[in-house]
């Protein structure tokens, strides 16, 4: 099962995903990247149904991206992630309906902060200075709980999630190995090497 | 395992001299993990109408958003405030419209009502999640520690509490039982709700 | 020569004119004036009312839950905009009914008020397809949005019939509205503030207005500013009794007169 990490820290949010796309027993690739960038300051990893993620990590990239255009301005992260949210919860009764997990981490340029959010498939959302999804959660968080410093420098912040990724190598049984990583400051994205 | 339970977390409200109070705690959980101890799930509605929604928590938000927006076009419109009464038909009728495909919430709503003389009369009102009305005179309990509560407000409640001892009973109510409930606590927030103002403390709680 | 392609919107005539536009901005100039001037902390509207009379029940606008007005010209769109109409009174609460769901719609999808320019070109694009789908007459209104978004900040807009909309710094439609676009040309400086627009709209006014005299029968007054303590915008719709003390205020109020108005 796919894990993903995000953090915040002083003007950063780290998000994380492992690189691995399994089908059953086989690793059928290794490098995939599971954080789309929706906008110059918004990431979002994706996770669940194989299929369902792309599409809907793709449909929400292209509208974040045609509010933009459209608008002159991007949106907040706040807003990107009520939008993201109803376009879950809208078709969550339906025969549509998306089994992707988020997480969407983003600076506001507005108010200067990093924001980060958990989404789940159902539609849920809330703000915490920490998350992750899939069987690695279990493991991380509550690293995470004791390490975690929302003053903390990038530095600090990137040992922290090394920790975490560490444990969980350690510990579950299916080790996805590699991940990648990206940072959302004020100067925008970035992927760093862990 | 009941959609109901799956996110966790629990509601109450209660009637006191010329005030009310409603509390809940702050827990959002995935079953037994949990995943924030920051999940507000009381809102207010206008100055004097808070609705505490318990249960599923993608529809807390939906539903929250729902009634702001219903309740926004009607302040526009009426140009006046809604009252608690009305606001507590407005959430029947908007949950008995997914009779057959509904929300998993049981909201819980606490508010000051007009009388015609110009004062203000305690409220308190809860549906289930199809929209059954339930207008109590003492308290109202949902969510998952909700048999929890109804114990420890039986207990606790009496009439005509004053604001400040209110607060404290809401308080002691609601934290010894969430303390019995695996899914609900986490932290615990009560607002006082009196005519001149609203008090909004957060309290101090186990946190396992 | 016009009459063979006037009595369609979907047609347009030999000289590529719609008239059926033209006609409802016809329609508007015989409305009540309405006057916007933006201001660097504030927008303020104001406008001459045409329904008045002893006979008027407004009692609703005098204890009204806060939003004043006598619900003819100005109205609150959302929180953070204000609407002001000229034209067929009846348009204009449709259309205003569908700002204020627009604005609702997107407070749903986004947990933001909506952009001031984003709810008028909502607006806009209804009243274009109107003039293009359907075979249906045009809406006979011309608004003024005054508002504000974090993004712009304070904003002063005008849309017409057509579905045309653009920006201003001061603008007026309605019956008058080249006197008072000119006037307001003169007068309007860059760097305003709320107090001296306030005092430059009521100038404007009573020089425009048909009546004699200012008084709050006549007039609808609005400002929307930004509270710092409470951080958002605050959109006030003046009741009768506040816009006859602002009237005072500016030395612009009647005289004692004779016509009581109780």
């Amino acid at each position: 099962m796919e894990t993903s990490f995000a953090l915040t820290g002083k003007g950063y949010v780290i998000v994380a995903a492992d690189t691995t796309a399994i089908r059953s027993i086989v690793k059928m690739q290794i490098d995939q990247d599971k954080i789309k960038e929706l906008s110059p300051h918004l990431l979002m990893a994706y996770s669940g149904e194989p299929g369902d993620t792309v599409q809907f990590a793709e449909y929400v990239e292209r509208n974040i991206r045609l509010y933009q255009i459209r608008n002159l301005y991007p949106l907040r992260p706040a807003a990107a992630a009520s939008w993201i949210r109803r376009s879950i919860a809208e078709t969550l009764r339906t025969r549509n309906a998306y089994s992707v997990n988020l997480l969407l981490g983003g600076y506001d340029t507005s108010s200067h902060t990093p924001n980060l959010y958990w989404i789940d498939y159902m539609g849920t959302v809330v703000e915490v200075p920490f998350a992750a999804h899939g069987y690695g959660s279990y493991f991380a968080l509550s690293l995470l709980d004791r390490y975690h410093d929302p003053e903390a420098s990038l530095e600090e912040g990137l040992a922290t999630l090394k920790r975490c990724i560490d444990e969980v190598s350690k510990r579950l049984v299916v080790d996805p190995g590699k991940y990648k990583v990206k940072v959302v400051d004020k100067d925008g994205i970035r992927e760093v090497e862990i | 395992m009941s959609i109901m339970e799956y996110n966790g977390g629990s509601v109450i409200a209660m009637v006191g001299k010329d005030c009310v109070a409603i509390a809940s705690d702050l827990r959002l959980g995935s079953q037994a993990l949990g995943i924030s101890s920051n999940f507000q799930r009381i809102f207010p509605v206008t100055d004097r109408v808070y609705v505490g929604l318990p249960g599923l928590a993608t529809d807390v938000t939906t539903l929250r958003e729902r009634f702001r927006y219903r309740v926004n076009m009607y302040t526009i419109k009426e140009e006046r405030e809604i009252e608690p009464e009305t606001f507590a038909h407005l959430v029947s009728s908007t949950l008995y419209q997914h009779r057959f495909g509904p929300y998993f919430i049981e909201p819980v709503m606490a508010g000051l009502s007009k009388t015609p003389s110009g004062g203000f009369k305690p409220f308190i009102a809860a549906t289930d999640l199809i929209g059954c009305l339930n207008f109590a005179k003492d308290f109202v309990v949902a969510g998952t520690a909700s048999a929890k509560l109804f114990g420890v407000a039986e207990g606790l409640w009496e009439p005509d509490l004053e604001a400040e001892d209110l607060f404290e009973t809401i308080s002691q109510t609601l934290l010894n039982a969430v303390d019995r409930d695996a899914y609900s606590g986490w932290g615990a927030i009560v607002h006082v709700i009196t005519k001149d103002k609203i008090i909004t403390r957060t309290l101090k709680g186990r946190m396992d | 020569m016009a009459r063979r392609y006037d009595s369609r919107t979907t047609i347009f005539s030999p000289e590529g004119r719609l008239y059926q536009i033209e006609y409802a901005m016809e329609a508007i100039s015989h409305a009540g004036t309405v006057l916007g001037v933006l201001a660097k902390d504030g927008v303020v509207l104001a406008a001459e009312k045409r329904v008045t009379g002893k006979l008027l029940d407004l009692s609703s606008a005098k204890e009204g839950g806060g939003y004043g007005g006598s619900g003819e010209k100005m109205f609150l769109l959302n929180s953070n905009v204000i609407g002001g109409v000229a034209g067929i009174t009846s348009d204009a609460n449709s259309l205003v009914n569908y700002a204020r769901t627009v604005a609702q719609q997107h407070l749903l999808q986004y947990n933001d008020d909506i952009p001031v320019e984003l709810l008028a070109q909502r607006l806009c694009d209804m009243k274009q397809g109107y003039t293009q789908f359907g075979g249906l007459r045009p809406f006979g209104v011309s608004l003024l949005y005054a508002g504000y978004d974090p993004h712009y900040h304070f904003q002063l807009y005008h849309s017409d019939p057509s579905g045309n909309y653009s920006g201003w710094k001061a603008t007026c439609i309605g019956a008058n509205n080249g006197t008072a676009q000119s006037l307001l040309k003169q007068e309007y400086k860059d760097d305003l503030g709320v107090e001296e627009a306030i005092g430059l709209v009521l100038r404007v006014m009573s020089k425009t207005m048909d009546s004699t005299t200012l008084g709050s029968e006549k007039l609808e007054f609005a400002v929307l500013t930004y509270d710092e303590a409470a951080k958002a915008p605050k959109a006030k719709i003046y009741k009768p009794a506040e816009i006859d003390a602002l009237l005072r205020a500016e030395g612009l109020a009647k005289k004692d007169e004779d016509t009581e108005m109780k």
